[in-house]
């Protein structure tokens, strides 16, 4: 595998619930450190997407058709337990509303030192240090604290940015973030994106699952529009943003302007 | 809400509440003490579960005296001696000329009177045992078999229910039809029929194990098939999809992010199956068929006071039923009062503004 290689390379991949098409043959890929915004409106597939990179989909909805190459593996052919070392060591995933995504009985340290247990051998001190600097990293600004705090216990933008690190403590190549912005405030949302930024720096590829556009605007190089499960429109987010092509997209812009 | 209560975790939390209820405080105590007799019986009682004086069968409680001639003396007991009466019933007669003090400390007990005199505190049973210290001594049978037999079907119950309602599915079908096989019986037939599989020439370790893991299989199924239901609906919550899509081990997020918010419910159902545990270990032991004489369990203390002469000339023999009687109650209004403590939306047992 080359450097040149997409880190994620998504081909022709189809999600059915029974006869419903919910995502039909879509392929895009996202680039080492790259940032790739999935758009559409609610319906559109683009959870669906998420959850299909981490072979999580409901029971009643399955994968079809396509292949999901990621570090030069087929996942759709890796064994339930290989699945198991890819997602949270390979692949974060950020949810939209932070406060239900953690468990309200285990502190911030607790669930992210499970994280790091489920994957690693490291001690409980190397563990707690490493919780530490990632709780730092995200820009929290009591580490020691939030470590020991309880989900309720943080603010919005604290809780967010505390799910942040649960995702990046094990360092991993892709994060899937699924409208992670839109439970918080417009300031918040902007320390989030400066957050996304400073991930990709570090050569963290970000999969982007929003409907805000002027949001992938800032954040994302690369969009793929989705309607009703289709890729309607898909490349470098000025072009895409500049000169829209599909009916969706362009309906999509004026919505956000 | 000030700053030392926000940082409490749902456990202190439960604490807090529980000891603020004063009827469970009581029932806790009252269990306290009851264990703390069952595991000092070495010393408490008087005499061992099998120090028999036929002499003294059905023998009434003894009086302790504290007065002589109308003065304070060391506590002592009358010489009694069994004559029959013109019906030819028991009768102990007491002798106000033989005195035998009480020794305290002495040979390794809290007190006892030396031979020949007898001390029967609670009265004696059909061969002259002293039924104080039978009580004690059946109680650490009576009441661990309970704690035992719970911890185990908690255990099945548990995690059976938790992997069943986790994966759904066939894993679901299975574990449930099988706890159906198990339901379908009624309980107490299920434990004869279990309890007459076991070889009748087992020592009493043996038949103690064998009656915990009766009792275990019986009550596990019934939990499990709640536990599940839960785990249903807890699954779908966005913790455990965050936990998955983290690659946490499923059985981590059985144990740890489903099961513990089971814990009102199943605090409570614990405590519950305790004491019906304790009742079935009774009912057991009555019929015969629990631990046998002469190692004291209340159930087979009880088994004495099944005809009706006895019961009659020597009522004290009940008493193992009241013990039972307690200690049931106890762990029932401690279980309602843990449910209560647990659950946040019962008023007065969450954070008090």
């Amino acid at each position: 595998m080359s450097n040149f290689d997409p880190l994620l390379s998504l081909e022709e991949l189809t999600v059915k619930a029974g006869k419903k098409t919910l995502v039909d043959r879509v392929s895009f890929n996202v680039p080492r450190g790259g940032i790739v915004a999935v758009a559409g409106g609610s319906g559109s597939g683009k959870t669906t997407i998420g959850l299909s990179l981490l072979r999580l989909l409901p029971c009643a909805l399955r994968i079809r058709q396509g292949r999901m190459v990621f570090e030069g593996r087929d996942l759709l052919g890796l064994s339930d337990e290989e699945m198991r070392r890819v997602r949270g060591a390979r692949i974060g995933m950020v949810f939209q509303e932070p406060l239900s995504a953690l468990d309200p009985l285990f502190t911030i340290g607790g669930q992210m030192d499970e994280v790091l247990a489920a994957h690693t051998a490291l001690s409980k001190q190397e563990r707690h240090k490493k919780i530490l600097s990632a709780l730092d990293e995200v820009g929290l600004p009591d580490p020691q604290r939030a470590y020991r705090s309880f989900p309720h216990q943080l603010s919005g933008g604290m809780r967010q940015r505390a799910s942040v690190a649960q995702a990046i403590v094990t360092g991993p190549s892709l994060i899937i973030a699924d409208e992670p912005a839109s439970s918080l405030d417009v300031t918040l949302q902007a320390k989030i994106m400066e957050l996304f930024i400073r991930l990709k720096r570090k050569n963290i590829a970000i999969l982007l699952i929003a409907h805000d556009l002027a949001m992938i605007a800032r954040l994302a190089d690369e969009i793929v529009v989705l309607c009703k499960g289709q890729a309607v429109e898909q490349g470098p987010v000025s072009k895409v943003m500049a000169d829209p092509l599909h009916e969706y997209t362009k309906a999509l812009l004026e919505a956000a302007v | 809400m000030n700053d030392a209560v926000k940082h409490q975790s749902r456990t202190q939390l439960a604490l807090a509440a529980f000891r603020r209820n004063r009827a469970a405080m009581l029932c806790f105590w009252v269990l306290a003490v009851l264990y703390g007799l069952a595991v000092f019986a070495d010393v408490v009682c008087p005499y061992s579960y099998q120090d028999e004086d036929r002499d003294f069968s059905y023998c009434p409680p003894t009086a302790i005296e504290f007065m002589d001639h109308g003065h304070w003396v060391r506590p002592f007991v009358y010489k009694r001696t069994l004559t029959f009466d013109a019906d030819h019933r028991r009768d102990y007669v007491i002798d106000r000329h033989t005195k035998y003090p009480l020794r305290f400390f002495h040979a390794g007990r809290l007190f006892t009177v030396d031979r020949p005199g007898r001390l029967y505190v609670w009265g004696a049973d059909a061969r002259g045992r002293d039924l104080f210290s039978r009580i004690w001594y059946g109680a650490r049978i009576s009441l661990s078999i309970g704690l035992l037999g719970v911890a185990i079907s908690f255990a099945l119950g548990l995690l059976i229910g938790g992997i069943a309602g986790y994966y759904g599915g066939w894993v679901d079908a299975v574990l449930m039809r099988l706890c159906e096989m198990f339901m379908m019986i009624p309980g107490f037939y299920l434990m004869l029929a279990l309890r007459a599989a076991v070889p009748e020439n087992f020592n009493y370790v043996e038949v103690y194990i064998s009656v915990v893991v009766i009792l275990a299989l019986i009550g596990w199924a019934s939990l499990a098939r709640i536990i599940r239901g839960m785990a249903l609906s807890l699954r779908e919550r966005d913790y455990v999809l965050a936990a998955k899509t983290f690659g946490v081990p499923d059985l981590v997020i059985i144990v740890k992010h489903i099961l513990p918010q089971t814990i009102s419910y199943s605090m409570a159902t614990l405590m519950l199956t305790v004491s019906s545990y304790i009742l079935a270990e009774a009912g057991l032991s009555v019929v015969g068929l629990g631990i046998q004489d002469p190692i004291p369990s209340w159930g087979n203390l009880l088994s004495d006071a099944m005809s009706i002469v006895p019961v009659i000339f020597a009522p004290w023999i009940l008493l193992p039923g009241l013990f039972i009687f307690i200690a049931v109650m106890c762990f029932n209004v401690i279980g309602d009062a843990l449910r209560d403590a647990f659950d946040p939306m019962v008023e007065g047992s969450s954070i008090e503004n």
